[in-house]
């Protein structure tokens, strides 16, 4: 989508695997897969390197974006293996069983109230959400974005996390 | 295009388990029979819940939604040229998951010969294959097929996907990114987030969906696809193309408050719906009817009770209120839609559908909701709610043209 008439400020940004990193760390009610824990290391990383202390301050209506080819791969294959062998699934599966959950996490974790926004990017990933971020800064409903890209192998598997941190907007 | 100058629908389709098109939409709602039933689909054996509203004949999720935007843009008189221009903004679940299809009569239709079989081991073979392109591919796909030559956008919100993207649509349009945009949504019941659903204790044990109401129990899903065309309101009287309904107002806004449940003062719905009333200009009390985003669920609607009550103030003894998921179910990525073009005729047509399933009051919700039978139109604007995992909120403010 074309960009509107101001071009936001990068603020922050941040990588998952950064040079002497190992996994990020377990993140409490999310299971299975590096998915949730991924953007939640990537994101604290960015919005502290922005802000240093949670929460961002207030009146900044930040936005979360979230962009991946396919989910969390990994569990929702674990589900539709389960579902085909008559299985039973486990509860925390349905609560992270979309993408919102964990930026919802993020939200909450770091007083983000703008609007949350996951994307399946359809050119590059970067390109989207950055388009998308432009788009709620300008219509007004965010004062900054933070996006988050969660790069996949060809199977689906999360294999590390760009965060970036937007500002910049009018309001509506 | 205006700052405030409302953004045309021009054209619209949807599909439920009421039926196939806007007038068996319209005569779903007005009748207020809910349409759920035992799922015959798949196999729910082991499941605490086993219905859902469902249609018996279905397509692929592909070719229900390429079916949906053709007759939308059909609708809206859009020639070739015009589609070319357009772009398309898709809602669907963003995972692989096991898209059903097609079925007549509920049963899995084979791809080969066309017979139909039972739901044994043989046959859910078929039922779970997938049922065309996939995200992120499948929105291409459909631009292809359907001819619209514009940019795609695919968005996985959860249960605000297609309100975010019908906001998303006229804030491009409003901006002057396009002339015209066709929002696209569907979700069709399938066995892997009927499982994770029933899992998460999500389903009303009951069997209905009783929005608001005491005794509520939780949600039921439903089949839902859905096309509309948005354009702006220069296009429009260029084509003489006559709208359906003008969306005034929109808003997202997030809750910050925890990853699944949402803000039990509703803060950030209530600001989506300030947002919405604000782009439109309107004071809250020309807010005739809410068509809210209440799945049946006691925190989920008694917080969206607190939301209007933040963003309407008294005005929320008066508002009617009623949430059409009682009679379609839950159509998750889809709903925005389904529930925003359900409203759109319902203001055309000038009643207001029931909330079905009531029982009785809940103090936590203290509302105006329709019930028993539907209200006359008072005033020409509604709004549409959704709200989802994360604390994604919108507010969607449609008028009668």
């Amino acid at each position: 989508m074309s960009a509107g008439s101001a071009t936001p400020r990068l603020l922050a940004e941040a990588r998952w695997p950064e040079p002497g990193d190992g996994d990020p760390p377990p993140l409490p009610g999310f299971v299975h897969s590096p998915f949730h824990p991924l953007v939640a290391a990537v994101a604290d990383r960015c919005l502290t390197r922005r802000y240093g202390e949670r929460p961002v301050p207030p009146g900044v209506r930040c936005a979360v974006v979230l962009a991946s080819a396919a989910g969390d791969r990994p569990s929702a294959e674990h589900v539709r293996a389960t579902v085909a062998a008559g299985g039973r699934i486990g509860p925390l599966f349905f609560f992270q069983s979309v993408p919102n959950s964990v930026a919802g996490h993020v939200a909450a974790r770091w007083g983000l109230a703008g609007p949350v926004v996951c994307l399946s990017p359809t050119g590059d990933p970067r390109a989207d959400v950055t388009a998308e971020a432009e788009l709620l800064l300008h219509d007004g409903d965010a004062d900054e974005a933070l996006l988050v890209l969660i790069e996949q192998a060809s199977d689906g598997a999360p294999t590390g996390a760009v965060a970036v941190l937007l500002g910049g907007g009018t309001s509506p | 295009m205006g700052e405030r100058e409302p953004v045309p629908i021009s054209g619209m389709h949807a599909v439920s388990a009421l039926g196939r098109g806007a007038d068996a939409q319209l005569a779903g709602v007005l009748c207020g029979a809910p349409a759920f039933r035992p799922v015959r689909r798949f196999d729910t054996t082991g499941r605490r819940v086993t219905v859902a509203a469902t249609l018996p004949d279905v397509g692929t999720l592909s070719d229900e939604l390429a079916d949906a935007i053709d007759a939308a843009c059909r609708a809206a008189g859009l020639h070739p040229a015009d589609r070319a221009d357009s772009a398309l903004l898709l809602a669907t679940h963003g995972g692989p998951i096991s898209q059903p299809g097609p079925f007549r009569a509920d049963r899995p239709v084979d791809p080969v010969d066309g017979s139909t079989g039972g739901t044994d081991g043989s046959t859910d073979r078929r039922a779970q294959a997938p049922g065309g392109p996939q995200v992120p591919a499948l929105a291409g796909h459909l631009a292809r097929r359907c001819g619209l030559g514009g940019p795609t956008r695919i968005y996985t919100s959860a249960c605000v996907s297609a309100s975010t993207a019908v906001a998303d649509a006229a804030a491009m349009i409003r901006r002057g990114d396009r002339e015209r945009v066709v929002v696209a949504a569907g979700y069709l019941v399938e066995p892997d987030q009927f499982a994770l659903f029933d899992a998460g204790r999500a389903l009303a044990a009951d069997g209905a969906v009783r929005p608001f109401s005491a005794g509520r129990k939780g949600l039921l899903l439903g089949d839902g696809v859905a096309a509309v065309v948005l354009e702006s309101a220069e296009a429009a009287r260029r084509r003489g193309a006559e709208p359906v309904a003008t969306l005034h107002g929109w808003g997202r806004a997030g809750d910050a408050y925890h990853p699944c449940q949402p803000d039990p003062a509703g803060r950030g719905l209530a600001r989506a719906v300030g947002a919405a009333l604000g782009r439109a200009g309107l004071p809250a009390a020309a807010v005739g009817y809410v068509n809210a985003n209440a799945t049946g669920t006691g925190y989920s609607d008694a917080s969206e009770a607190a939301a209007l009550r933040l963003a309407l103030g008294d005005l929320a003894d008066r508002v009617p209120v009623s949430s059409t998921k009682s009679l379609h179910g839950h159509a998750l990525e889809a709903s925005g839609l389904l529930e925003l073009v359900v409203t759109v005729l319902a203001l055309r047509h000038g009643k207001l559908p029931v909330n079905a399933g009531w029982l009785g009051p809940d103090e936590a919700c203290p509302l105006d909701v329709v019930i028993d039978a539907p209200r006359p139109v008072g005033s020409p604007y509604a709004l549409s709610l959704n709200a989802a995992f994360g604390g994604a909120n919108t507010a969607l403010l449609v008028g009668a043209p």
